[in-house]
């Protein structure tokens, strides 16, 4: 019988006071609950969130100038340390060299996304699977994002230095 | 994401995707019991085995910003997914944890998902799906919301 219950449901709302009404109640639960919070939930949460963006993020990818490594690398630091310097300690390197890579003003070396990638398999190890190669794939989508975007700035210049000297018959 | 064939017991991996225009046209009342095109608006997803394109369960969403919730507006499985000669198993929890993925990546620790069914089933999504009732909105928030996922999303 509880199995033929389970085919549909019909929520949308009949009219704007319905809907209000419900909202304000269900928001006063919701905060209620919410101050009882723990921690490490809101911690999991982000880590959740996260991940879920960068899924999305390496499926439809952007095609755009924006910093999408850094600004996760950022969002992933602030999830779980109060300060970015002690997490510059964690993975060995200094806080200013840290901080130049979510400002920008240095790409992140292989050695870096290595630690990075253990540093992840570990924290998200009891939050949910996060595979290994995200942070190198998120780094290599950018790269290419920003390659295709940027074209009419750097075809000029480099289109000079390519020639075709054996034609390719069709 | 995977759904379970009755017959066989085998898992069959899905995807849930976007609802195209075309689709409406076989999103008919008598196999998805609603008025789909009364949706064409809205966002709705579909849910599909990979290596098939028969809709076995849709699913519309409204994201409301400002409460950091998703509501589900309506859900269904096809016809043939109904009641104990169902074909597969797991089609609707996928469809919930859909919602739930979508709220979490957009207000994180703040996420909610909400749906009202009628009260006759409504202790069926509370026992299921560990939902809160307020009123008459069943509602997921965090950490049950992240525990919905990870049940059901294996890529995870």
């Amino acid at each position: 019988m509880i199995q033929d219950v389970e085919y549909g449901v019909d929520s949308r709302y009949k009219n704007k006071k319905e809907r209000e009404s419900e909202s304000i109640a269900l928001m006063q639960a919701r905060l209620e609950k919410m101050k009882h919070l723990p921690k490490e939930q809101i911690i999991k949460a982000k880590l959740l969130q996260l991940k879920l963006k960068m899924d999305n993020f390496l499926k439809e990818p952007e095609n755009d100038n924006d910093n999408h490594f850094s600004k996760f690398l950022e969002i992933y630091i602030d999830a779980i340390y109060s300060q970015r310097s002690k997490f510059a300690k964690d993975i060995n390197v200094t806080p200013v060299f840290l901080s130049q890579i979510i400002n920008n003003h240095r790409e992140p070396k292989e050695e870096f996304i290595l630690k990075l990638m253990i540093h992840s398999e570990k924290v998200f190890k009891n939050v949910c699977d996060f595979h290994k190669k995200t942070w190198y794939q998120v780094y290599f989508q950018e790269k290419i994002a920003e390659t295709m975007s940027s074209q009419d700035e750097w075809r000029p210049r480099i289109e000079k230095q390519v020639n075709l000297n054996e034609l390719v018959e069709k | 994401m995977t759904i379970i064939e009755v017959s066989t017991g085998k898992k069959l991996p899905i995807q849930i995707v976007p609802v195209e225009m075309a689709d409406y046209k076989s999103l008919v009342k008598s196999r998805y019991f609603f008025d789909w095109e009364t949706e064409k608006n809205e966002e709705v997803y579909k849910l599909v085995i990979e290596s098939d394109n028969s809709i076995l369960g849709i699913i519309s969403l409204e994201r409301i910003p400002g409460e950091w919730r998703v509501h589900i507006r309506l859900l269904t499985v096809s016809k043939e997914n109904k009641g104990s000669g169902k074909k597969y198993e797991k089609i609707i929890g996928n469809l919930i944890a859909h919602a739930a993925k979508i709220a979490v990546a957009e207000y994180g620790e703040l996420a909610c998902i909400s749906l009202r069914p009628k009260t006759e089933i409504a202790q069926h999504y509370i026992d299921k799906y560990k939902m809160n009732i307020t009123g008459i909105t069943l509602s997921l928030i965090v950490p049950e919301i992240l525990d919905l996922i990870n049940q059901f999303d294996n890529n995870l």
